[in-house]
């Protein structure tokens, strides 16, 4: 089909561009490269697999966005088969008279007519598709505006992101696609013209030939030429674009997705990058002080900004933004690529000035669903925790609230500022003794931790649990003054040395101890103990969540329900530290049947659930960031699936149901400070099993249902 | 410029205070000791000083229960320089007084050009330490000082008066200061680097001048306070306590 002329002149740009293309790529892979070593990557090439797999069934995106995901769906799908259409058209373009309608012609032939027809089927129909998607999002972003792609006011923005370079890329991109892809479904629209006949499997480009039929052959061919110059030729020229493009996610997304994290949620990667010296500063404050996958994040992402959507900082208006974390990341890379791809200079230019501003820092609750949700596998918690760790190293100003919190946990091993020898007297409440397993060995060493130990708030449901288990005849005991703060939080907060101190006293005190497993109250002392001890203990723990020792012990008949709580409705908080990061669902929701209250999920749950604002050390602020809080606005989507219908008819009292002593505190302020005292209230799940298992006259005495 | 600074190691009173049997002072044994706050701010105050003009701060303090040792390497991982104790035959308590002459004795070993120690403590309420030090020293002193900026020869502290007058002393060096509180919040110390100092830091020792005898006076009863009333709740909606507090006022002349 094509001329010589316009074969010299292909050859020679497919060479040339080709030529460029390459060379930015491996200036991406050096800049990746210069990142700092991550925990090794193990059975890279079945991750990567499973990877392709998911990408193909587009998994990562239906995590949220369904309408978005499925136009998203349709351009993927449509770009992934035109990789084989491409092929097709270069052949069209270069051997005479190969052509792929009716069935194949030319040296097509020959050939059995179904394979060609399905793929002219597949190829017609995706193009439009394609083209649909796209259309879609161009209208989203350029014409209804939508918010979700603005950042928050004070967000610390790269100039040139501040400047708008998103939307002028997507613009690009967008264009590059409707020419691209409509380029090629209109040259195939002609080609049926020329021939004045539709063709049954390709329904939409006969649809389009019908007004073309008429034209003069010279008029046709051109059209044929033009529109297979604006498909071919185009990505050719686009190709070296991609080196700057946020549309390189189409090649990074899987490869950051197979690459991504192999240890649990849970535990975050080391302070000091493994294989750096010993004495090397933790954290990072500079871009090359990054782990290369850290790197990888920026080239991943397609700036969608779904993670601000998620994000509880975001979400109340304040100045951090993950999306942000990323986008700036990329700008700043482009900005500086050829220094650092080919020279090895990395600009001098910390982080905080360009990338995240400190009180963006400082806002982060380190709930994860920002990588959770995050579809092409960023992590951009990760950074926002080793710049932590930089700041404390450096001794950069502290929020009031956290260094009080931090040097009463380094001084007395708890965030109370209460002395250890005050961390037990919960128990005095009770009318038996708790073991001390340091000196009586027992099952179950219950880790109680600080808020359960010191929160007056907290501390009736701590002797509640108490209570049960002895009821339920559990084998258990506490550490008493010898337990620390487990460190979760601290770590977070990025104070690595404290954590380690503090591991190492509850590694030591553990060691002492005779029990065989952990059963805790504190999904925070449960993660950390679980995913973060392994270098402090010998031996891997066994931590159990309340929640799941409770429907053990209602499962085995130690437990039984006297009293169905039926004049309950409920709904149920997955605390981060539990749902999200340790995948416990379950357990709560089981129980909560078992105790016969009638159950609504929020919108928000499981995998997907809404932090209350406390982690990451937010519990410790010395300040409160204006907007709505998290916790109240999870109060506020509580509320709307437990109202009761308007007719009023069911007159249950509405509780919103935790299993974590922070979700106590967060919740029953938050209750309040919407004005929605005596409408719900917070309740732990220990309170509803209490009054479950009492016998229904609360004046006999204790039941004799219950084993011993 | 050479600035030590003189530290105490005072029970926590964060905790709930045990007496001793036989009621004459606390029960030493069970009770937690910590930097006392005011230090923090003039170690705080020190370091400042140092990164503003140079020098070198040297944080001193009697070991008074054999745990100094982690509030220095605490303060060597602020930015003190060098850290020293006072050991010896010491049990607690040891008065103010006596801590003074102590803390004297060896700073005039080292020359100082300025002296900062907290303007006061949990136990030395009085704010004895700083006037007796400077006497000791035979130095000038200035107490109640809310920040520090150095000249040449000279230094100007800040001082704070009753009733939210401020006055700015000129002071020539060498002298004693007694920090209320240092130009910025005491900073945060990260574990690993107090651990880094753990390992690696020296601790030089002075030891206490045993014929020294404070002869002045003795604590002889020490008590819990007693609740000597109770306070009453006023219930009510806004309306009706502000009427019933009203008529209280009233009630006692004082309206």
């Amino acid at each position: 089909m094509l001329t010589i002329p316009e074969r010299i002149i292909f050859i020679l740009m497919f060479l040339g561009l080709g030529g460029l293309t390459t060379v930015l790529f491996y200036g991406i892979y050096r800049i990746i490269r210069a990142g700092n070593p991550a925990p090794v990557r193990e059975n890279i090439i079945l991750n990567i697999g499973q990877a392709l797999i998911d990408v193909l069934l587009q998994k990562p995106m239906f995590r949220s966005r369904p309408l978005l995901s499925t136009f998203h769906a349709f351009i993927f799908f449509g770009f992934s088969f035109y990789f084989l259409v491409n092929i097709t058209d270069v052949l069209e373009g270069f051997i005479p008279g190969f052509a792929l309608i009716y069935g194949g012609q030319g040296i097509l032939e020959p050939l059995p007519n179904w394979p060609i027809n399905l793929f002219n089927l597949v190829a017609d129909v995706l193009s439009v598709l394609t083209l649909t998607g796209m259309v879609a999002f161009l209208v989203r972003r350029f014409i209804m505006k939508d918010k979700r792609l603005k950042f928050n006011e004070g967000v610390l923005l790269y100039e040139p992101v501040k400047k708008g370079w998103v939307n002028y890329d997507s613009l690009i991109v967008g264009t590059f696609i409707l020419i691209h892809v409509g380029s090629r479904f209109m040259g195939q629209a002609l080609r049926l013209a020329e021939h004045g006949q539709p063709d049954p499997f390709m329904p939409f480009a006969s649809l389009v030939s019908i007004p073309f039929t008429g034209l003069s052959e010279s008029a046709l061919t051109a059209g044929i030429h033009i529109t297979w110059w604006l498909a071919i030729g185009l990505i050719l020229i686009f190709t070296p674009y991609f080196a700057r493009s946020k549309h390189i996610h189409l090649m990074v997304a899987p490869l950051n997705i197979g690459l991504g994290k192999q240890n649990p949620r849970g535990e975050l990667d080391p302070a000091i990058p493994p294989g750096l010296p010993e004495d090397a500063e933790p954290g990072v404050k500079y871009l090359q002080d990054l782990s290369w996958p850290r790197l990888m994040d920026a080239y991943a992402c397609i700036m969608c900004n779904r993670c601000n959507d998620v994000c509880p900082a975001h979400s109340q208006g304040l100045v951090l933004s993950p999306a942000a974390v990323e986008v700036n990341k990329r700008w700043f890379i482009n900005d500086h690529f050829v220094d650092m791809a080919f020279r090895n200079q990395f600009p001098e230019a910390p982080l905080l000035q360009w990338n995240i501003s400190p009180e963006a820092v400082w806002s982060c609750t380190t709930c994860y669903a920002c990588v959770r949700v995050c579809p092409v596998g960023n992590e951009p918690m990760a950074d926002i925790v080793d710049i932590r760790r930089r700041m404390i190293i450096e001794g950069e100003e502290l929020d009031s609230g956290i260094q009080t919190a931090l040097e009463s946990l380094a001084k007395k091993g708890n965030w109370f500022n209460k002395g250890s020898r005050a961390r037990a007297r919960w128990t005095k409440g009770l009318d038996f003794k708790v073991k001390d397993v340091s000196k009586q060995e027992a099952e179950y060493l219950w880790f109680v931790g600080d808020t359960a130990s010191f929160d007056a708030r907290v501390i009736p449901n701590t002797q509640a649990v108490a209570r049960i288990f002895h009821q339920a005849g559990v084998d258990f005991g506490i550490l008493g003054r010898a337990e620390r703060n487990s460190g979760n939080d601290v770590r977070r907060v990025g104070e690595e040395g404290l954590f380690e101190q503090l591991a190492e006293d509850n590694a030591a005190a553990l060691k002492k101890a005779k029990f065989k497993k952990i059963v805790t109250t504190d999904p925070h002392s449960l993660n950390a103990l679980r995913n973060e001890y392994g270098p402090f203990v010998q031996d891997q723990l066994e931590v159990l969540h309340y929640t799941k020792l409770l429907l053990a012990l209602f499962e085995d008949g130690k437990l039984t329900v006297q009293k169905p709580l039926t004049q309950y409705k409920v709904t149920y908080h997955d605390p981060c530290y539990l749902g999200r990061y340790n995948g416990e669902f379950d357990a709560p929701r089981r129980l909560l049947e078992i105790l016969g209250v009638e159950f609504h999920e929020m919108p928000r749950n499981c995998e997907n659930s809404y932090c209350c604002g406390a982690g990451g050390g937010q519990i410790w602020l010395g300040t409160t960031p204006p907007g709505e809080r998290p916790a109240e606005n999870r109060i506020r989507e509580a509320l709307s699936v437990l109202q009761p219908s308007s007719n009023g008819v069911s007159e249950k009292q509405l509780l919103f149901i935790v299993t974590c002593p922070k979700d106590m505190i967060m919740y029953g302020d938050a209750v309040k400070t919407t004005g929605n005292e005596g409408v719900i209230e917070v309740r732990d799940i220990i309170q509803l099993v209490e009054e479950a298992i009492q016998p229904p006259v609360a004046a006999e005495a204790p039941a004799e249902a219950v084993a011993i | 410029m050479n600035i030590v600074v003189a530290i105490k190691h005072v029970p926590s009173t964060t905790d709930e205070l045990e007496l001793n049997e036989d009621g004459t002072n606390l029960d030493f044994d069970e009770i937690d000791f910590l930097l006392n706050e005011f230090d923090e701010h003039a170690i705080e105050q020190a370091v400042l000083l140092k990164e503003a003009a140079g020098g070198e701060v040297t944080v001193i303090g009697v070991d008074v229960i054999e745990e100094l040792d982690g509030v220095l390497h605490t303060a060597l991982a602020k930015g003190a320089d060098k850290a020293a104790k006072i050991v010896g035959d010491i049990e607690p308590p040891v008065s103010s007084h006596t801590q003074a002459k102590w803390l004297a004795d060896a700073i005039a070993e080292m020359n100082p050009d300025l002296v900062l120690t907290g303007v006061q403590a949990v136990d030395d309420l009085d704010g004895q330490i700083g006037p007796m030090l400077a006497a000791y020293l035979d130095l000038p002193y200035v107490g109640v000082v809310t920040g520090v900026s150095s000249q040449n020869g000279s230094v100007l502290a800040h001082k704070e008066f009753a009733g939210g007058v401020m006055a700015e002393y000129e002071v020539t060096l060498p002298a004693v200061l007694g920090i209320q509180a240092a130009e910025k919040p005491p900073r945060y110390a990260p574990i690993s680097k107090i651990r880094q100092m753990a390992k690696s830091a020296e601790i030089e020792e002075f030891e206490v001048d045993e014929d020294f005898e404070y002869e002045g006076c003795e604590l002889r009863k020490m008590a819990k306070p007693e609740s000597a009333g109770h306070a009453e709740m006023i219930e009510g909606d806004p309306e009706e306590v502000a009427e019933k507090i009203i008529a209280i006022l009233e009630e006692r002349g004082l309206l």
